[in-house]
């Protein structure tokens, strides 16, 4: 057993490191982790704009001024995210490469509206708000990462216009970054006049179609999203950060699935996506953090005798109210341990299985495109995430039932071999 | 005065322990200023750190760190899992403090 641990760790390592390090999936990070204030910011705002009971309380038409105008807070913020992810990208991009961030930030905003839509049915001067959202959010990176990459490179070659002598250095200076601008965004102009001449007729339709809307079929799926929960446990099972690791090739696909449903709820119809960000941080991982481990520190408060168990219940339980579960994870330990490495496995990847099909079935409401803060406490998560609906609440209420059963003959046994250490050594001592 | 500095994903559970190293120092009466931080920040706050420690769950950005720790002249390692899961202040006190101190030299 101890070998194949060692050589699975072997494999695991590498890439996790390589995964967590890669260049282009840090910028992604970053730039995710840039836009989020923007992100919450408008989803506290489709909260209130969404209180329960108000449209009654005020009438109808109260209610429809009062959603109009808190609209805008989500409009210029959650629904165009992309926007500010490649503003992240482009700027962390430059920065890794030693170079002036802010242009890298404002090159890949340039270049990606080159290769945006400018036209809405058949008006023109006007750039379609999907397109900075779910719609473009992969063109969106991509272009950030070549752009960001481009204008480094044109920098980095040293195309700088050469002053005579007796000109002011600063002057010189002022143009450094003219002409690496200008050859970047030239060329993603003709990349965007030659696919106007193809059936796609623009960019954004022709990575929508051949990359985005493929991939995020495959990630909308059930047998990805298990693929994915599950690597997620399994790396944590060797003590690696899986959602980090994971994540970080998720999470343009998750996002554009969420904003997808934010738009559906925005307009009141059906919301077309069951996985979405959001069902994987509130319904899966944000029930005490990775693994659901809330309701194992019930189960470890409910039965367990053993001293060892009740402390690590109390280190980990505030903790674990706000989804940090390392102390639980490298306590108990989780890590390397042959005795619950089944319900650490098996727990999340029913869960992540049964939501699903309630959620298909209509019986749970699938995520609105809110975005939860990840520290948020389970209940109050999957109350605000599926749009203010006390079912969302009840979902997580039966997942911590599920992982609670999973995991109870398991910490039983774990107790069982605790307290019979414990008591031997009580018993040596006395 | 010591300057500690912790680094795991988000700096969400290595704040956890500062809070206990923080509190370990103090009844020792040691003048140490400790704090934890995301993994991307690492690189900017070693430059005003003694030493720095990585979170068992982050272990894998020990080689990229270490590049960094170098130029900048600190050592660094990963915190034993077994003293993160119990978020035992007084262990990795120690083992920061040995660190540094092994670094003089």
């Amino acid at each position: 057993m101890d070998k194949f641990m060692e050589m699975l760790e072997n494999v695991l390592m590498p890439i996790a490191e390589k995964l967590n390090n890669n260049r282009y999936l840090t910028a992604l990070r970053n730039g995710f982790m840039v836009a989020l204030p923007m992100i919450i910011f408008g989803s506290i705002f489709v909260v209130i704009a969404n209180l329960p009971f108000l449209d009654r309380l005020i009438g109808d038409d109260a209610f429809a001024a009062y959603q109009n105008a808190l609209g805008p807070a989500s409009a210029a913020t959650l629904s165009i995210m992309g926007l500010f992810v490649i503003i992240g990208i482009g700027y962390k991009m430059v920065e890794g490469r030693g170079g002036e961030a802010i242009y890298g930030g404002v090159v890949a905003i340039a270049s990606f509206l080159i290769m945006t839509p400018q036209i809405v049915e058949g008006t023109p001067n006007v750039i379609p708000t999907n397109s900075l959202g779910a719609q473009g959010m992969f063109l969106g990176i991509f272009t950030a990462f070549v752009s960001a990459e481009l204008y480094h490179l044109f920098v980095r070659k040293n195309l700088t216009i050469k002053m005579p002598e007796g000109v002011p250095s600063a002057v010189a200076r002022s143009f450094s970054a003219l002409i690496p601008v200008t050859l970047t965004l030239t060329l993603f102009l003709v990349i965007r006049i030659i696919f106007s001449f193809t059936p796609f007729e623009t960019v954004q339709n022709f990575i929508y179609t051949l990359v985005q809307q493929p991939l995020t079929a495959l990630g909308s799926g059930l047998p990805a999203t298990l693929v994915a929960v599950l690597l997620i446990q399994v790396f944590w099972f060797f003590g690696l950060h899986g959602q980090i690791i994971v994540n970080s090739v998720f999470d343009p696909i998750w996002y554009s699935l969420n904003n997808d449903n934010l738009a559906a709820f925005e307009a009141g119809e059906e919301l077309p996506h069951i996985v979405t960000k959001q069902f994987i941080d509130t319904f899966i991982v944000g029930i005490g953090g990775s693994g659901m481990t809330l309701a194992v520190i019930f189960v470890i408060f409910a039965v367990t005798k053993s001293r060892q168990l009740r402390e690590l219940g109390k280190l980990g339980g505030p903790s674990g109210i706000f989804n940090v579960n390392e102390p639980l994870i490298f306590g108990m330990p989780i890590i390397m341990n042959p005795l619950v490495m089944i319900p650490w496995l098996l727990a999340p990847v029913v869960v992540a299985a049964v939501t699903y099909f309630a959620m298909s079935t209509g019986f749970a409401p699938r995520p609105a495109g809110i975005i939860v803060p990840w520290t948020t406490p389970a209940l109050l998560s999957g109350y605000l995430a599926t749009g203010n609906n006390i079912m969302g609440a009840v979902m997580q209420l039966i997942n911590m039932v599920i992982v609670f059963v999973i995991w109870f003959p398991f910490i039983k046994l774990l107790d069982k071999q605790y307290y019979g250490e414990e008591m031997r050594i009580a018993e040596a001592k006395a | 005065m010591v300057k500690i500095l912790l680094a795991c994903s988000s700096g969400m559970s290595t704040s956890l322990l500062v809070q206990k190293m923080e509190a370990e120092a103090k009844e020792r009466g040691l003048d140490a200023e400790i704090w934890a931080v995301a993994q991307d920040k690492a690189p900017e706050d070693m430059k005003k750190a003694d030493v720095l420690l990585i979170g068992p769950q982050m272990r894998f950005m020990k080689k990229k760190f270490s590049v960094t720790a170098d130029e900048v002249g600190i050592p660094l390692d990963v915190i034993d899992p077994v003293s993160y899961g119990r978020v035992d202040g007084k262990a990795v006190l120690d083992k920061a403090l040995e660190l540094i101190e092994a670094n003089k030299n």
